[in-house]
């Protein structure tokens, strides 16, 4: 959960995604795009492929990136780790009240 | 852990649009525990946080108050904040819910405890999501109706002229 809120708490790294829904782009594409070196584009890249949100594929000397298996954008990736962090926050509120069974409070 | 424990923990989770997360979850504790464990901040800060040092910076627990709570994990800081839009103690609040990480994502959540008079609670938690873009979407689809409105308030008015 935390990969993914590390991948989606950039601008440029949403912009990315939003970018990569529309469509394959190569990363010197992607480089273009936002303006930036092929470095600093590689290593966003390596972040969002590390949380599963892109998916590159080389193909002789260009790297291809798509969205990753879950064809999550920002916002649904953020969706869905909200679900997840919500849903994880209520496992501790039920143990934490197991926990003080019975304390006086 | 025992059968009703185990019946206890088990989550309902609904999505009944592309925009709405609903939870349902009983939890084996009176209602009075369960609204403390969300409003005392002491108690608050012991679970809320996933398993990281949580400080709660801000808690105006009423209408129109801020919340604003920061995790520090070991890889940084993660804050989330927003206002409270209704406060019914032990009953309901309705709160926006923002990470600091996307900003202008406002998630409007409301939370309902529901004492099943068994010694449990059930909590039911509906998070609606609003983005920007939406919001934009919203404004402008909103003067096109108020556009054509006046379009044809003024082609009644020309009717009424010949």
């Amino acid at each position: 959960m935390d990969r993914t809120f590390a991948a989606i708490s950039d601008p440029t790294r949403r912009g990315i995604l939003q970018r990569l829904g529309r469509g394959d782009a190569s990363i010197s594409d992607l480089a273009a795009l936002f303006d930036m070196t092929l470095t600093g584009m590689k290593k966003h890249v390596a972040l969002l492929e590390d949380a599963g949100l892109v998916a590159t594929e080389k193909v002789g000397r260009v790297r291809t990136c798509r969205l990753g298996p879950q064809r999550l954008d920002a916002e649904a990736a953020w969706m869905h780790t909200y679900q997840q962090m919500v849903d994880a926050r209520l496992d501790r509120l039920g143990k934490f009240l197991e926990r003080t069974k019975g304390e006086a409070s | 852990m025992s059968a009703a424990t185990k019946a206890a923990s088990k989550a309902k989770v609904t999505t009944p649009t592309d925009r709405e997360i609903r939870i349902e979850r009983v939890f084996d504790a009176p209602r009075d525990r369960v609204w403390r464990a969300f409003t005392d901040p002491k108690l608050l800060a012991q679970w809320w946080g996933r398993g990281n040092k949580l400080v709660i910076e801000k808690f105006e627990l009423e209408r129109g108050g801020h919340w604003r709570f920061v995790e520090h994990g070991p890889e940084g800081k993660h804050g989330f904040e927003g206002r409270f839009r209704e406060v019914t103690p032990k009953d309901r609040v309705v709160q926006t819910f923002e990470w600091d990480g996307m900003p202008g994502y406002v998630i409007i959540e409301t939370m309902e405890l529901t004492d099943l008079g068994d010694g449990r609670t059930k909590i039911l938690t509906v998070s609606l999501f609003h983005t920007t873009e939406e919001r934009d979407g919203m404004l402008q689809s909103g003067m096109e109706e108020g556009l054509n409105q006046s379009y044809e308030a003024l082609d009644r008015l020309l009717a009424t002229m010949d």
